[in-house]
C-alpha cells in the first residue's frame, strides 16, 4: 500500500511483525512517552537503556506499565549510547533511538569505528518525511541536518536514501526533484551542474528505481504550472515525492517552514548506518517523535 | 537532404551565383586542382594571391584566365594578409590557404583588428565524413583546432556542427557526445560536462538539436548496441554529429577511417565571420574539392 498520510504508517505496521527498538539514555518524558505510545499501539517492542530508577519512577508517576518495556540499566548518557549500539550489533534490536543525550554524543556512538553502527565508507544522512498542507502527497527530502554541503558522491548517496525511503513507504517509482538555483544548466552554479549530472546518472541506470529530474527551482518541483511556464517538461514537476536539497541551509529552512509556517507534521531518521537511527530534536512534537519511530520501524 | 559529399557541390551549383574564393599563395598544384575543377564547373570565382607568374603558368593549360583574378604578392605573409583583407572587406566570400605555412596563415586570420574572428568567438573545426558503412554523412569535431576544448568551447563546437548539418538539410541533428562509456563518473571527468550539455539542450540553452552523452561510438551510431547495453538514448543509434572530448581522439578517429575504411571528408574552420578552408596535403584531390564546395555552401547568408 502506498502511504500518503503519516498516520497510515501505523496501520501498515500493525499488520506486520513487530520491530524491536533500542532507545539510548531514554530517561526523559518525551522519549519514554513516545516509546510507550508505540508499544501500546503494538507496532514495536522496546528496550530502554538508561537509569532504571529514573525510568521506573517516571512510569509509576504517569501511570505507565513498566512491564511492557525492557529496561537495561545504565547510569550515564555516553555509556547508554554505547550499550544501545552494542545491543543492536548483538542483534537485539532493529533500530536505534536517541533519548535525552546530545546529538553529538549519540552520533559518536553510532560512528565509532570499532563498536559503532557504520560500515567503512558509509555516508550517514538525515531523511525527513513531511506531510505538508497544500501538497497532495508526502514529501521526502534531505539532507537538513547532517551533511552541510554535500559533494556529488554524497548527493548521489542522499538521493538513494530518499528513493529507498519512498519505496519503503510503498511508492514504487518515486519522482525525485533536484533543487537548484535555477532550472537552467548554469555550469558555474554547483547546484545546477550537480542537478544535471545526477539526472543523467539516473537516466543511465546508475541511480535506480526512480525518475530523477534536475536542476529544478523549488517552484518547478512542487508546481506543475510553474514548470509549464518555464517550458520544462518532466513528470517530476508538480508531482515530486522526493527533493534533494543542494545544502543544509536550503533543506533546513524548508524543514522549518513545514513545521512552523505550514504547521504540518513530519518525521525523520538517519540513514546509512546498519540500522535506521531515530534522531528527534527537543523541538519536535510528541506526534512527530512517534511518527519518526514508525518511520524507522517501516525501514528497519 | 545531402547524404553524399558529391551532393555538396551539386547544391553549391544551385546557389545561382559564383562564390568568390580568396586563395593565399595559390601557386600550389594541390590547391589549384580543386580550384580549377570548381571554376570550370561554374560555381566559384577565384581570387588568386601570390606569385602571379607561377600561378599563370600553372593555370595556363587548365583554365580560362578570364574566369579568375590574379593578384601579385610574392611575400607569403603579405599574401595571407591580402587574402584576409579581401574577405573582410566583402570582396571575397571564402578564404583559402595555399602554399603558405599554417601558422602564418592563421596569424592573419586571427589578427585582432584585421582578422576574421569576431571578438570572443571560438575558432574550431568541423567536418563532414562520408563512410561506406554509415547510411548518411557523419559530422565530427574538433579534428584540427581545439586541443582540449572546455565546456564553452564544446558548446561552440556543437553549434557550429549543428549549423553545418542544418545547411545539409538535417532540420534537428542528433548530437552524440563521445567518450569511452555511457556512464557518468569521476573516472572520466568529461562525462560530467556531457551531462551538463545534454541538460542544456533539454532546457533550450543549446538549440536546434537533440543531444545525448556520454556515449561511445557504438551507442551513437549503432542501434543494436543500445539493446545490447540496455541503454535508451534519444539518438537511437542514428547520430548525425559526433563531438569528441579532445583533438587526439577526433583526429585519430577520422584518420583511421580515411586510411582503413575508405572515408572521405569535407571540413572547414568555423567561428570566423566567413568560411576558412585549410586543407592538409594528405587529403585526397576529392576531399579538397569537397572542402571548397562546403565553403561555398557555408558562405551563403542565411
Amino acid at each position: 500500500m502506498q502511504i500518503t498520510k503519516l498516520d497510515q504508517m501505523f496501520e501498515v505496521l500493525a499488520s506486520r511483525p513487530k520491530k524491536r527498538m533500542v532507545a539510548a539514555w531514554a530517561v526523559d518524558a518525551h522519549t519514554i512517552e513516545a516509546v510507550y505510545s508505540a508499544v501500546e499501539m503494538g507496532i514495536v517492542d522496546a528496550t530502554l537503556v538508561g537509569d532504571t530508577e529514573i525510568i521506573t519512577t517516571y512510569c509509576r508517576q504517569h501511570g505507565l506499565n513498566c512491564e511492557k518495556l525492557r529496561i537495561v540499566d545504565c547510569k550515564s548518557d555516553i555509556a547508554s549510547a554505547a550499550l544501545a549500539v552494542e545491543l543492536i550489533n548483538r542483534g537485539e534490536g532493529d533500530f536505534l533511538m536517541k533519548g535525552l543525550l546530545s546529538t553529538d554524543r549519540y552520533m559518536r556512538a553510532i560512528l565509532n569505528k570499532e563498536t559503532g553502527l557504520v560500515d567503512n565508507g558509509a555516508i550517514l544522512s538525515h531523511v525527513t518525511v513531511a506531510e505538508p498542507a497544500n501538497y497532495h502527497k508526502l514529501l521526502i527530502f534531505g539532507d537538513v541536518a547532517i551533511i552541510p554541503l554535500p559533494d556529488l558522491n554524497q548527493k548521489v548517496a542522499i538521493t538513494n536514501y530518499l528513493i529507498k525511503t519512498a519505496q519503503f513507504l510503498g511508492i514504487q517509482t518515486p519522482k525525485v526533484g533536484i533543487q537548484a538555483a535555477s532550472e537552467q544548466t548554469l555550469p558555474k552554479i554547483p547546484s545546477c551542474a550537480d542537478g544535471a549530472i545526477i539526472a543523467k546518472m539516473a537516466q543511465r541506470g546508475q541511480i535506480k528505481g526512480a525518475i530523477v529530474e534536475g536542476p529544478l527551482g523549488f517552484d518547478l518541483i512542487i508546481d506543475k504550472e510553474s514548470a509549464e511556464i518555464k517550458g520544462v517538461k518532466s513528470e517530476v514537476c508538480g508531482d515530486a515525492d522526493c527533493i534533494l536539497f543542494p545544502n543544509i541551509e536550503a533543506g533546513n529552512t524548508f524543514y522549518k517552514t513545514v513545521v512552523k509556517l505550514l504547521k504540518s507534521e513530519l518525521c525523520a531518521i538517519v540513514m546509512g548506518a546498519r540500522v535506521p537511527c531515530v534522531l528527534t530534536s527537543r523541538g519536535d512534537s510528541e506526534k512527530s517523535k512517534l511518527y519518526s519511530l514508525a518511520l524507522a520501524a517501516m525501514l528497519a | 537532404m545531402i547524404t553524399k559529399l558529391i551532393d555538396i557541390a551539386a547544391k553549391a551549383k544551385t546557389l545561382g551565383y559564383k562564390t568568390r574564393i580568396a586563395v593565399a599563395c595559390a601557386e600550389d598544384s594541390n590547391t589549384l586542382g580543386a580550384i580549377v575543377r570548381a571554376t570550370n564547373e561554374g560555381f566559384i570565382r577565384p581570387l588568386l594571391i601570390g606569385n602571379a607568374t607561377k600561378i599563370r603558368e600553372m593555370l595556363a593549360a587548365e583554365l580560362d584566365l578570364s574566369d579568375c583574378e590574379i593578384i601579385a604578392q610574392p611575400d607569403e605573409t603579405q599574401a595571407a594578409k591580402e587574402a584576409v583583407r579581401l574577405v573582410k572587406s566583402g570582396e571575397a566570400d571564402v578564404l583559402m590557404k595555399g602554399l603558405v605555412g599554417t601558422d602564418k596563415f592563421l596569424r592573419a586570420v586571427l589578427d585582432k583588428e584585421k582578422g576574421l574572428l569576431p571578438p570572443k568567438a571560438v575558432m574550431s573545426y568541423s567536418c563532414a565524413l562520408e563512410l561506406p558503412k554509415y547510411h548518411k554523412l557523419l559530422f565530427i569535431s574538433d579534428t584540427a583546432v581545439l586541443t582540449n576544448p572546455d565546456l564553452e568551447q564544446k558548446i561552440a563546437m556543437i553549434n557550429y556542427s549543428v549549423d553545418m548539418a542544418r545547411r545539409f538539410g538535417i532540420e534537428k541533428p542528433k548530437v552524440a557526445l563521445i567518450t569511452a562509456t555511457e556512464k557518468v563518473g569521476a573516472a572520466l571527468p568529461v562525462t560530467y560536462e556531457h551531462a551538463l550539455l545534454c541538460k542544456m539542450a533539454e532546457r533550450g540553452q543549446i538549440k536546434n538539436c537533440t543531444i545525448d552523452g556520454p556515449v561511445d561510438v557504438f551507442l551513437a551510431c549503432d542501434p543494436s548496441s543500445l539493446e545490447v547495453k540496455g541503454v535508451s538514448s534519444p539518438l537511437n543509434g542514428d547520430a548525425d554529429i559526433l563531438i569528441f572530448p579532445n583533438l587526439e581522439s577526433a583526429n585519430s578517429f577520422y584518420k583511421g577511417l580515411m586510411l582503413f575504411a575508405g572515408g572521405e571528408l569535407a571540413g572547414l574552420i568555423c567561428g570566423t565571420s566567413k568560411p576558412v578552408v585549410v586543407m592538409s596535403r594528405s587529403e585526397s584531390e576529392n576531399s579538397k574539392y569537397y572542402c571548397l564546395s562546403l565553403a561555398c555552401l557555408m558562405a551563403e547568408e542565411k
